[in-house]
């Protein structure tokens, strides 16, 4: 049962996500469609992807709530009540499908011989190395893009 | 409960995301729509299957996908700035007029 009302949670959070007009609410939307998905995560035995969804995306939420704040201009008429409510009902029937109706086969659950840990360090461990590379790099190429516009405006 | 469709189901509203709407913001929102709904496919299989694997490798896909947001975000403020909106279309009506500029001043 909780596992259903998550998948209507999840789309339906989405929908107003994509519908609400003004960038702030949309973007807790967002948010409380990440965190619906980490529970999920959860519930399904993937409890380090879960904790890792949920520090990746409060730093992406952090981010996108300042650019939201900062680019979008408010809208002069908000969408109505009645609206919000049936692209949210329109959500529910669209989550239904994945209720009640199965495409997948049954899996075949053999144990692999290792962990989570063993498969992070043993098979991919030069990958998260780079990955941390990656990401420093990334950051340094921003701040290199966001000064360089500063010094032209200037 | 079926995972692949709620995965194809969120794809589909990040699909309409991007096809429908004209701020920037907007459409970053739904490319994270797109990227959560491919990531959850994978985390959960690989959950079901008992695959450890498939979940390492989400672990790192999570972190490039940060990365994409924070380069397109970076871009967007540029944008911001040097248009002074963020409005698709009024994106590209001002590119058009700029190309007109250009090849009206070459003729």
């Amino acid at each position: 049962m909780i596992v259903e009302l998550l998948a209507v949670g999840l789309v339906v959070s989405a929908c107003l996500a994509i519908y609400l007009d003004e960038a702030v609410y949309s973007i807790a939307s967002l948010a409380c469609m990440l965190i619906l998905m980490a529970v999920l995560y959860a519930i399904n035995d993937a409890v380090f992807v879960a904790v890792f969804q949920l520090a990746v995306s409060a730093g992406t939420l952090a981010v996108l709530f300042l650019a939201g704040e900062m680019l979008s201009e408010k809208p002069e008429k908000g969408k109505s009540l009645r609206k919000i409510f049936s692209i949210a009902l329109l959500a529910v029937v669209l989550s239904l499908p994945s209720i009640f109706l199965s495409v997948a086969v049954t899996p075949v659950n053999v144990s692999p011989g290792f962990s989570f840990a063993d498969a992070l360090w043993s098979f991919r461990a030069i990958d998260v190395i780079l990955q941390g590379l990656v990401i420093m790099t990334v950051a340094l190429g921003i701040a290199i893009v966001l000064y360089e516009q500063k010094a032209d405006e200037s | 409960m079926d995972y692949m469709i709620l995965s194809v189901v969120l794809l589909a509203v990040g699909i309409y995301g991007l096809l429908t709407r004209r701020h920037l913001v907007k459409v970053l929102i739904s490319i994270e729509i797109i990227a959560v709904a491919a990531s959850m496919n994978f985390v959960l299989l690989a959950s079901s299957l008992n695959r450890p694997l498939g979940e390492a490798f989400l672990v790192i896909a999570f972190s490039t996908d940060a990365c994409v947001t924070a380069i397109v975000l970076a871009l967007l403020v540029i944008i911001a700035k040097k248009y002074g909106t963020c409005d698709i279309r009024k994106l590209a009506e001002i590119e058009r007029s700029a190309n007109e500029r250009q090849t009206s001043v070459e003729a």
